[in-house]
């Protein structure tokens, strides 16, 4: 027996969640063309048909196991590149050119589609059941009119970690500090039913040079929600020197494999009053490349971290385990998700003390910062 | 069936620490929802639901009919009110066992 604390690594699950997925802009699948995504272990085939549908089926024909993102959209169809089956986006093969008839089992994998917000919205669940349209996340009022910017949107590889690892965030207070240089001035999670949510206000590090979470000059409030397992709308106002700015922030991801995930990011800037449209595109590409620099942040801690079943948490940690506890409502049949899975909960986290230290080391470092600026000159 | 497995029974225990140990039952003063209640500190609060309780609270039930968005999450204010109401009777024992 011994004292010393051993991380618990755990198994990652065998199946991917069930809910709806984002797979990126509507608009970025509507050239007639077969496109290729990855997702849930598989290449998934999207196409629009001349009917202007959106379809989404499983990539590999289930003749003969051809490729049919290579493939070619023909009517409301798309055709296989080997022996040109041609399926619909119900999943039947609906014609083989060379064929008297099509054979009665000649169904593959389809996934439901929603177009949301100007994206594009897909069903998974690994025991087959209806989309659940009433768990969609909401319509955005106004995005996608002139009153918004148009979606920047932006995608990033992840290997080597389990998606929950971006979800974990949800509950992270003090990484908004070490990692994204910012304070956490005010912290509170709800979880709820198919929803978490994350409520907080930060403020930029002067010691820093900021990054998705500003300089010491911007102050932030934010309001992220997962609808789901996957799919998150972060509303935010960022107050620069007074000039406050709303901006939204869709923050969402496909898993590809039992330890890898396509995340796709899009930002929409309501534009101020009074900006000439050049001002306001500037605008929104800043805050693009702010936030997508923040995710490049936590990207570098999960490629070198590991999984962790059992962490050690302190006074000033956020409710992990419960969040982790509403997650696995996603990865359970719908027969065995537990009552305490989607149990409203709330946490508000004490940023008291922690702001404290963290305001005593800034100083530090500034001090530091001025002693090394004023020797400078002496050592050239 | 399973999803994501700990490898160690402590890792259970450690599950039951932070989701079950010290939660206080508090009766809501204006309604038929009593929840549980955990203070780590003054500035610390969790709060956890049961369905029952969550469907008793009148303020989520007249919330729940307005159509979805970004207000539709925030904590009911009578029962944070009952709250800190149980936290002054001296209730609700403020104060953190080992981070739990």
């Amino acid at each position: 027996m011994t004292d010393t604390r051993m991380l618990d690594q755990g198994t990652t699950p065998i199946r991917f969640a069930r809910g709806w997925h984002c797979l990126g802009l509507a608009s970025d699948f509507a050239d007639g063309k077969p496109h290729a995504i990855h997702g849930f272990g598989t290449k998934l085939v999207v196409w629009q048909g001349a009917n202007g549908e959106l379809n989404v089926l499983d990539g590999y024909c289930r003749h003969m196991g051809g490729d049919l993102t290579q493939g070619e959209v023909k009517g409301d169809h798309i055709g296989c590149p080997f022996h040109d089956w041609r399926w619909g986006g119900d999943g039947k093969c609906k014609e083989i050119p060379y064929a008297r008839r099509v054979p009665l089992r000649a169904r593959t994998q389809r996934y439901e589609t929603v177009v949301r917000n100007g994206q594009l919205l897909i069903w998974n669940d690994p025991e087959g059941s209806a989309a659940d349209h009433d768990i969609l996340p909401p319509e955005l009022p106004d995005v996608m009119s002139d009153k918004y910017t148009p979606w920047s949107w932006h995608t990033k590889e992840i290997n080597g970690s389990h998606c929950r690892e971006l979800i974990d965030n949800v509950a992270d207070m003090a990484h908004f500090y070490y990692v994204h240089f910012a304070f956490p001035t005010s912290f509170r999670n709800i979880f709820d039913g198919h929803t978490a949510t994350q409520f907080m206000e930060s403020k930029g590090r002067p010691d820093t040079m900021g990054g998705g979470y500003g300089d010491e000059n911007s102050t932030l409030k934010s309001v992220a929600t997962y609808y789901g397992p996957s799919y998150m709308i972060n509303w935010l106002e960022v107050d620069y020197k007074g000039f406050v700015t709303e901006v939204i922030l869709i923050n969402c991801h496909i898993p590809t494999g039992p330890d890898s995930f396509l995340l796709q990011y899009g930002i929409t800037v309501k534009k101020p009053e009074g900006l000439d449209e050049k001002t306001c595109a500037y605008i929104a590409e800043r805050y693009t490349e702010s936030f997508g620099d923040g995710f490049l942040q936590d990207v570098a801690i999960w490629e070198n971290k590991v999984a962790v079943q059992n962490p050690l948490l302190c006074e000033e940690d956020g409710p992990v385990y419960q969040l982790r506890r509403w997650y696995e409502q996603f990865y359970v049949d719908v027969a065995d998700i537990a009552p305490e899975m989607t149990d409203r909960f709330e946490f508000e986290v004490d940023t008291t003390k922690a702001n404290e230290y963290w305001h005593a080391e800034v100083a530090e470092n500034l001090a530091k910062r001025a002693a090394a600026e004023a020797a400078a000159p002496a050592d050239a | 069936m399973a999803s994501f497995v700990p490898t160690s029974e402590e890792t259970l225990e450690d599950l039951r620490h932070y989701t079950e140990d010290r939660l206080v039952d508090v009766a809501c003063l204006d309604c038929l929802a009593r929840v549980r209640v955990k203070k780590n500190s003054d500035h610390q609060t969790s709060v956890q639901w049961s369905a029952e309780a969550r469907s008793a609270c009148q303020e989520f039930v007249r919330r729940d009919q307005r159509p979805g968005g970004r207000d539709v999450h925030k904590p009911c204010t009578r029962l944070m009110a009952s709250i800190d109401d149980a936290v002054r009777a001296g209730d609700v024992p403020v104060g953190a066992y080992d981070g739990y």
